[in-house]
This record gives C-alpha cells, sequence and structure tokens, in this order.
C-alpha cells in the first residue's frame, strides 16, 4: 500500500508520518516531497526542523523549481527581529496566504515538518481546528505531516491522528537498511485499511517495498521470528540418504539385546571359564527360622 | 582528545565534518570525559569555541585539559575560548552587586518561564559578532565555530521546561549549525531507568528524545548491563542519524571503553584486554 500512497494521495488528503527517536521519518518524508515534485506538483513545505540548504541536499536530481520553502526553521518563536514565519502564525489564513503567493495552476500539497514543533508551542485542538479547515478549506490539495509520536502525550498523538487519512508509523528494521512500516489508511467510505511492510529508501528517494513481514491476523508473528528457519545454515546434516538410511538400520546399537548377543553372552566358547557349584550345608539357609543354627 | 575515538568517528583535528550536532547524553554513567575530548579536538582544530559551563568551574576544565594537552588559558587569552561559567555567573544573577550588572546570559534563573531567550542572545551575538570579524586586529584566523555546553539537563534542575531548553537548542542549531556551518556538541543526562514512561524523571527523558530529534550524531554513554567492572568502564553507542555516503541511514555502533588518567580507550564489546 505503501506505493500506492506514494503515487499521491486523493485531494483533501492528510497523510502523517508518525516516527520515533530511533528512526526518523524524514527521509521518508523526502520521499514523499520527490514523488509529488515529479507528478509536477507544486510542494510547499513549512520546515521547522530543516533548513532550506538541508533540505534541497537531501531532494537533489528532483526538480525542485516547483518546492517553495517556508522558513520556519530559523527563527520560528520570533526572538530575532525578522522572523520568516513563526509558530503562531500557524493558522488558515496565514496559510492559505502562503500558499497562494505563487501562482500555480494547480493546488498545492503542503508538507508540514514538522507537527511535533506546532504541537509543543500550541494547543492540540488549535492545531487540529487548523489542519481540519486547511483541508476542507481547499487551497491546499494534500497536506503530508511529520510527527515525532514520542515527544507528545498519547492522547495529542492520536487525536491528531484521528484527523488523517493515512497514518504511516516507521520504525527500525530489523537488520540493514530497511525499516517497517505499519501504515494505516482510512478511505472515504469509513473502511479501515491495515498494512505493514518492510522498506528501504534508496539514493534517488525512490522506496522500495522489500516484503511484507506477516499478515495481518488474530495473532501477530514477530518478523523476525518467521524469516529465520532455524534448520538453515546447520553445521551438520539432517536429512539421510537412502544409503545412509539403510547403514543406520544395519547398525546394532549397543545396549538393545538381539537373539545373537545373547546367545553370544550366555554360551561361552569352548576352552573359557566355567563356574562350578557344589551346595554347601551351611549354605541352606531357612527364611522362616532364622535362627535356626544356633545351639540353643 | 581520543584518537581512538577521532577515528571511530572519522574526524580529526584537521578535518571534520561541519554543521554537525553532536548530542552527547548518558544514562546512569558519567559521559563528561566525551565533553572534554570534544573541547580539546575543537580547540586542537583552531575552531573559535563557546563552551556555556553549568556545573563545573572553569578551573575543573582546565585542569583536566592540561591533562589532555590543551591550555585553556592561553585559548582564553588568545580569544579563541569564550567561556560562560555558569556556576559564577549564576551566583551574581542571584546575589546582585551593584557595581557590575554582568552579562544577561543567566536571567533565567530569575524567571525560568521566560525561558532561554537571554542565553540564546549570548551565543548568537558573541558567535555571530566575532564571525564579522572583530577579533580580526592581526590575529590568527578561526576556524568554524563551536558551542559546547555541559550540561543541558541541569537547566531543568533550575526550573526551566524541557520545551524551553528544546528551544534553546534548536536556536543554537540553526544559528551555529545552519547559518555559521560550525559545530555544536550538548551533553544531556537521564538518571531514570531504560523502560520509564510517564514517570518522575519524565523531563529528562523527553529532553533526550527531543534532542535526538535534532542532532545528527549521538554517543550515548551507558554502565555495563552486568554491572560495574574494573577494567570496562561501560559502553557508548554511537549512531549517526543523517544520511552518509554509502546510503545507511541510521547506522548504529556499539563500543566499550576505558577511561585512563590521559584518555580513553575504545574497543569493540569483548575485546578488552583484560578479558583476551
Amino acid at each position: 500500500m505503501l506505493p500506492e500512497l506514494l503515487q499521491g494521495t486523493d485531494a483533501g488528503g492528510f497523510l502523517i508520518i508518525q516516527d520515533s527517536a530511533s528512526y526518523s521519518g524524514r527521509h521518508l518524508l523526502k520521499s514523499f516531497i520527490n514523488a509529488a515534485l515529479n507528478r509536477e506538483e507544486a510542494v510547499h513545505v513549512l520546515g521547522f526542523e530543516v533548513s532550506e540548504e538541508e533540505l534541497k541536499d537531501g531532494l537533489k536530481g528532483s526538480p525542485v523549481q516547483r518546492l517553495h520553502f517556508h522558513n520556519a526553521y530559523s527563527d520560528p518563536l520570533g526572538w530575532t527581529d525578522q522572523p520568516a514565519f513563526t509558530v503562531h502564525q500557524f493558522r488558515l489564513e496565514e496559510l492559505t496566504r502562503l500558499v497562494k503567493q505563487t501562482s500555480h495552476p494547480k493546488p498545492a500539497t503542503l508538507v508540514i515538518d514538522s507537527l511535533s514543533w506546532i504541537l509543543r508551542h500550541l494547543s492540540p485542538p488549535a492545531v487540529c481546528k487548523t489542519l481540519q479547515q486547511l483541508r476542507k478549506g481547499g487551497s491546499v490539495r494534500a497536506i503530508i505531516g511529520l510527527l515525532h509520536a514520542d515527544m507528545h502525550q498519547r492522547g495529542t498523538v492520536g487525536s491528531v491522528c484521528h484527523l488523517a487519512t493515512s497514518v504511516i508509523t516507521v520504525a527500525p528494521g530489523m537488520k540493514g537498511d530497511g525499516a517497517v512500516a505499519k501504515i494505516t489508511k482510512r478511505s472515504k467510505s469509513g473502511k479501515v485499511v491495515l498494512d505493514e511492510v518492510i522498506f528501504s529508501i534508496k539514493d534517488d528517494l525512490t522506496v522500495v517495498v522489500q516484503s511484507k513481514p506477516s499478515q495481518l491476523g488474530p495473532k501477530q508473528i514477530d518478523p523476525e521470528e518467521q524469516e529465520t528457519d532455524p534448520t538453515a545454515n546447520l553445521t551438520f546434516n539432517l536429512r539421510l540418504s537412502n544409503t545412509e538410511r539403510e547403514a543406520k538400520e544395519k547398525l546394532a546399537l549397543p545396549f538393545v539385546f538381539s537373539k545373537e548377543k545373547k546367545i553370544a553372552l550366555l554360551h561361552s566358547s569352548p576352552g573359557s571359564g566355567r563356574i562350578l557349584y557344589e551346595p554347601d550345608a551351611n549354605d541352606d539357609y531357612d527364611q522362616e527360622d532364622p535362627d535356626d543354627d544356633l545351639d540353643v | 582528545m581520543f584518537t581512538e575515538l577521532n577515528s571511530i568517528l572519522n574526524t580529526t583535528p584537521d578535518s571534520f565534518t561541519q554543521g554537525e550536532f553532536v548530542l552527547l547524553s548518558d544514562r546512569q554513567s558519567d559521559a563528561s570525559f566525551l565533553i572534554h575530548h570534544f573541547l580539546s579536538l575543537y580547540l586542537r582544530a583552531r575552531c573559535r569555541v563557546w563552551f556555556v559551563g553549568l556545573v563545573q568551574s572553569f578551573n575543573h576544565y582546565s585542569a583536566i585539559s592540561q591533562r589532555l594537552g590543551v591550555s585553556l588559558t592561553q585559548a582564553k587569552e588568545k580569544g579563541q575560548l569564550v567561556f560562560l561559567e555558569g556556576l559564577k555567573e549564576s551566583l551574581s544573577v542571584l546575589i546582585p552587586e551593584d557595581t557590575d550588572p554582568g552579562s544577561q546570559a543567566m536571567d533565567f534563573l530569575r524567571d525560568p518561564a521566560v525561558g532561554l531567550k537571554s542565553l540564546y542572545e549570548f551565543v548568537r551575538s558573541s558567535a555571530t559578532s566575532s564571525a564579522v570579524g572583530k577579533h580580526e586586529e592581526a590575529e590568527e584566523k578561526w576556524g568554524p565555530p563551536v558551542l559546547l555546553v555541559d550540561d543541558l539537563s541541569v537547566l531543568l534542575s533550575l526550573g526551566v521546561s524541557v520545551g524551553a531548553v528544546l528551544d534553546f537548542s534548536h536556536y543554537c542549531r540553526a544559528t551555529v549549525c545552519s547559518q555559521l556551518q560550525g559545530n555544536m556538541v550538548m551533553l544531556s543526562r537521564c538518571d531514570g531507568g531504560e523502560e520509564e514512561d510517564d514517570g518522575d524523571d519524565e523531563g529528562s527523558e523527553r529532553l533526550l528524545k527531543g534532542l535526538t530529534h535534532q542532532c545528527s550524531l549521538t554517543l550515548h554513554v551507558q554502565g555495563l548491563p552486568t554491572g560495574y567492572c574494573r577494567d570496562i568502564h561501560g559502553q557508548v553507542e554511537v549512531c549517526w542519524r543523517r544520511r552518509q555516503g554509502d546510503g545507511h541511514h541510521t547506522q548504529k555502533k556499539l563500543f566499550q571503553y576505558k577511561v585512563h588518567d590521559k584518555g580513553a580507550s575504545f574497543f569493540a564489546p569483548g575485546t578488552s584486554s583484560a578479558v583476551l
């Protein structure tokens, strides 16, 4: 489902990429920007966490002339004299004005990097309201936002994600540079589709889906568990060929008594020693009367 | 400066990546030896260094740097090092002496709620003023500016909120790393256990996560999971968060270390000379 999302979110779509400190979702965000640019859409980036140079550095090879960066990175709180965009300007009117500044026939995609920055300074209800207004306003075609889920309370993350049409949660993969993406997509009919894929991002920002770690069933199997075959790469052989099996069946085990073995043990060969038993009177011991031999 | 760590991080005083934000962190351990490493590294690299020392006195850093072969006093006299001694400054804020108003940098102590704008102003004004060449007169050319902070989590104890500290580090990063193409090293400590959510120590935990999202390289120092050991002082996890040339997004390496009198040695887990 990840390639479909990259192909283009529907009009009015709102996609959230959720990440944590252990794996940054910004690379995936860049892939989305790249994909939108390649579709000849105008992309407006509201950058709180990376500078324009750094973002464009990662987008080498993409047609960046349709990328409009709004610098909320250098002064998001208005500490210096000339803030370009402060976090308190995160309102419908201001954002519409920003997006409308450039003349472009198609409605643009708005990328917010990141929602966490805004949520840290504005109240969650206000942020949700602005986002919802933006979606319904029609000035932007789609919104893509990055959210550091581990920075906020669970309720805040939940309420923002409820607004989204799609949520992609990224986490580090088990091996190599693959990462796990859990995708929740809500279609207009209200149907919710869940998916989980392992993906990696190539240098040209294309996303390669490597495999599906597990089918979503009642019980999920750990991707690592499912992948590793315990019988692979053994230093010994678990299977027998026919000749080996015959040889194995021929072999007598040491402590199993076969007929030949019994005979060999009981009938000693001639010339060997023999036990002779002559009953002794003293040996005639009566169990019933142990004191029988006492001379009383 | 620890040469072994330099080879791990692929830096030398002559060549290092510019515009990096290095986050040092520790959990139930002590990462301050790394601060001394970076301090001596950047002084040797002929960078101009701003040091915000909030936990120790200048003499402490000076004595250790002396052992690592760098004289802080000389660097200070040459104008290479700007040292904000938080302990002294805070005293002058709390017990004001009418003669000298001092710098405004520690003003947040009076009212932590206003945030760290004043501290940032100190960094910005001194960093940008030198960048345009105030110290030009017949002096040596200095390399890119470097900001070191030891340590950020003490600000939490002084009543500053996590958000304010993150704002401060964000602004420093925007100015030092992006605008001036310099480097930044910050230390943050975390005392709580690994799996502690919404506990008492929530502040430092959140701060660490927020800083991790901002930085480009983390060095996380932990004690050994198996407990105290005389020959191995702990382990440090190095994690590159930016996209490197070889195409990895995040690259992690784990080393064990031992701090010596003059320097420290780093080795792959299990290869301590005491074990082999």
